[in-house]
């Protein structure tokens, strides 16, 4: 009997967590999904019905929600390289011997973005990047950008919603990539740098399969990130000009609270949801290997 | 015997007469709170001048009532989805807080009373309410809806010209422009110079791409959004007048004017690097003062220019009605509430704190004129307003959003006047047909 745990203690312990993620998670889910299959505009609750899969076939032939998601994905596809590449080069300052109190300064002030709030960053991107009295022209303005419209030019105005992100989310990716490179075993990494001086062979063939898990853990969770980004974007642009910052979230957003179709905005959900599954899916798929 | 009906007559009426005058002289507020002290009235408040007027005229009645007030406090782009969620859920509010453009939704949906339920009450009903002093443009288009009256104006606004009389003295004009053609051909070179721009129309995508920007140019140009079958009238030569007007506008306005809110326009006003812009009369307070304008003592106000179809200002504001879901205890006190709030008595006091009644007498006192340099053009912009400057049906809520979306496009030039119209014309048509306007299941009513 040694070593064996009564059912009691099992359901005690995990119970409560389950019946938590039951209610917290899976329930609203549940609805939304119940929510997705009807007419439901919170305006219009006089005339809820069945309505079948009417939601989704409208949502998926949808243009201006296809443009949505491909502004979405351009936006992980041009921030998320920039985190990665500032991330690693972060990581491997700090990764390096010496220094040791600076070194431990540098990674406290690198939590300091990630523990802003996303709609304080929107407050203060809108005053930093105001075009005639915003700190971003001052700045500029010794080499000619002093004018620069961030705010209502779609091209800036989406320009601004990257620095944004990658200034918010470039220490994140730095903290993981550095916890990675703490796990490479020292004696490897010695031998290899007395085997060359290249600092790119080294990183490739031996700290890149250690950072491998943190990669991927990355790349899902800013995935995901992305696909949700809401509150930053809403409070700086409101998802403008026009459209130019109309990401899939604050459509979503949109349609649902501010539209109140709670039906298509549901199933909008849904179909982001399903996507991001399987994003996450082939990114372990493809890019996970253990060391 | 004739005398005697004469007789008869002459005492019933007199009878009358007196017991009408003792009872108006028997209402008081006092009184008729009395089966309500305690009651507690949960009403959402915008951060805006005329709500802190009254917050401030609070205590006031609170203590003469019993009654206690529970403000709870939104920006305006929360306000109505905060109320929705609360009216759907059977939530706390006991008075709604009702943008013109809601007030189809909110009837339609039986949130709110109509307002008779409680003016016929003579217990509740303050003799001196008075329903003919509000201006008739505004009490219907704030607070009816298909011929039932369910909330009091309080909030009231119209929208002004303010310009800069220095920078228009000094470019040669002794006065603002009379025509929206005026502002532009004549106004718009003379005074765009020097970084500083004629004129600043603000455009965000919000409401106020829709209210304050798309509606202000089709209107006076003889547009509108619907015609008489409901079906889209922008493609009209009208409407397509307006917008492109607002496009060649643009050359005499600040870049980026897709991104100016009110806050942008009035600062840009105040700073003195715009020399005339349309805003809201609430907005009166923030450019005389010296605290918040540079330009105070260059403050002129005058009507909206007019176009070929007349002035059509922009009308905008809210009312304050009793919500449905609410006990028939916080009814009866939430009633007494907006009766105080938008009585005769206290519209002057009102003023004074910084908000702007609908109160035909309050601007009677041509010595007001003097102290509020906005209203003369306040109270003649009321008299020639279009009710359905916005449409006030319940589809609001969604069509904004697609003008907010294609009135944006079309101003940043990624779609002409005509593809925006459009293609906004058809999504517009595909929201009313799904609302059942063109089976016949809904009155044509806006």
């Amino acid at each position: 009997m040694r070593g064996k745990v009564s059912r009691k203690t099992i359901f005690g312990f995990l119970g409560p967590s389950v019946i938590a993620l039951a209610l917290i998670g899976i329930a609203p889910l549940l609805y939304a999904l119940w929510t997705s299959l009807h007419f439901f505009n919170l305006t219009k609750l006089k005339k809820v019905k069945f309505v079948g899969f009417e939601n989704y076939t409208s949502v998926l032939t949808d243009e201006v929600f296809w443009q949505a998601m491909g502004r979405t994905f351009f936006l992980l596809g041009v921030s998320l390289p920039l985190q990665l590449g500032l991330g690693l080069g972060i990581a491997l300052i700090l990764h390096k011997p010496g220094l040791t109190l600076l070194k431990t300064l540098a990674r406290l002030s690198l939590v300091l973005p990630m523990a802003t709030t996303y709609a304080v960053v929107g407050l203060l991107g809108q005053v930093m990047f105001n075009q005639k009295f915003g700190v971003i022209n001052q700045f500029l303005s010794p080499f000619g950008g002093g004018n620069i419209n961030w705010i209502g030019d779609s091209t800036n105005a989406f320009a601004m919603i990257v620095f944004w992100d990658v200034w918010q989310w470039t220490p994140f990716v730095a903290l993981v990539l550095l916890a990675g490179l703490t796990t490479v075993p020292g004696e490897i990494e010695e031998a290899a740098r007395l085997e060359t001086k290249r600092w790119w062979t080294v990183l490739r063939y031996v700290q890149l399969p250690f950072l491998m898990p943190g990669l991927v853990a990355v790349l899902i969770l800013r995935t995901a990130d992305t696909l949700k980004l809401f509150d930053m974007v809403f409070t700086l642009t409101r998802g403008g000009p026009g459209s130019s910052t109309e990401f899939i979230s604050l459509m979503i957003q949109r349609v649902g609270f501010r539209g109140f179709d709670q039906g298509l905005a549901s199933a909008q959900a849904i179909i982001l949801l399903i996507i991001t599954i399987i994003l996450a899916q082939i990114y372990i798929r493809v890019f996970y290997r253990e060391v | 015997m004739k005398m005697r009906k004469l007789l008869a007559s002459t005492v019933l009426a007199t009878s009358l007469a007196l017991g009408a005058v003792t009872t108006a002289s028997a209402w008081s507020l006092e009184e008729a709170a009395k089966p309500y002290a305690g009651t507690t009235v949960d009403v959402v408040f915008l951060l805006r001048p005329g709500y802190e007027a009254i917050e401030a005229m609070l205590p006031e009645f609170e203590a003469a009532t019993g009654i206690k007030i529970n403000i709870i406090k939104h920006p305006y782009e929360n306000a109505l989805g905060e109320q929705v969620r609360d009216f759907v859920a059977g939530g706390d509010l006991d008075i709604a807080l009702i943008d013109l453009v809601w007030i189809g939704n909110f009837a339609e949906n039986e949130w709110i009373e109509p307002m008779d339920k409680f003016t016929s009450n003579p217990d509740l009903a303050d003799p001196d309410l008075d329903m003919d002093d509000f201006f008739p443009l505004v009490l219907n288009a704030f607070g009816g809806w298909n011929d039932v009256v369910y909330g009091l104006p309080f909030d009231n606004y119209s929208g002004l010209l303010f310009y800069n009389k220095c920078l228009l003295e000094e470019a040669g004009f002794d006065g603002p422009p009379a025509t929206w053609e005026e502002l532009k051909d004549t106004y718009g070179p003379a005074l765009t110079k020097d970084g500083k721009y004629a004129y600043a129309l603000q455009s965000k995508r919000n409401e106020t791409q829709s209210a304050d920007s798309f509606a202000r140019v089709i209107w006076p140009f003889g547009g509108s959004f619907l015609d008489a079958d409901f079906k889209s009238n922008l493609m009209s030569a009208e409407s397509q007048a307006g917008l492109k007007f607002r496009q060649d506008l643009m050359q005499y306005m600040p870049d980026g004017i897709v991104a100016y809110d009110h806050a942008e326009t009035v600062n840009a006003f105040s700073q003195g690097d715009v020399a005339m812009i349309t805003e809201w009369s609430a907005f009166y307070s923030t450019v005389v003062s010296p605290d918040t304008s540079k330009v105070a003592d260059c403050v002129a106000i005058a009507p909206e220019p007019s176009g070929p179809a007349g002035r059509k200002p922009a009308l905008g504001g809210f009312s304050l009605a009793v919500a449905s879901q609410a006990d028939e205890d916080e009814q009866a006190a939430a009633y007494l509430f907006i009766q105080w709030a938008t009585s005769k008595a206290n519209a002057g006091e009102y003023l004074e704190r910084g908000g702007v009644p609908a109160r035909q007498s309050a601007y009677t006192d041509p010595a007001l004129a003097e102290t509020y340099k906005f209203i003369p053009a306040l109270v003649e912009s009321w008299q020639d307003g279009v009710p359905e400057f916005r449409p006030r049906f319940a589809e609001w809520p969604e069509i904004t959003e697609i003008v907010q979306e294609w009135g944006t496009k079309i101003m940043l030039g990624e779609v002409t006047t005509e593809e925006g119209a459009q293609e906004l014309g058809s999504r517009m048509e595909a929201v009313l047909d799904e609302a059942g306007y063109y089976s016949g299941e809904k009155p044509l009513a806006q």
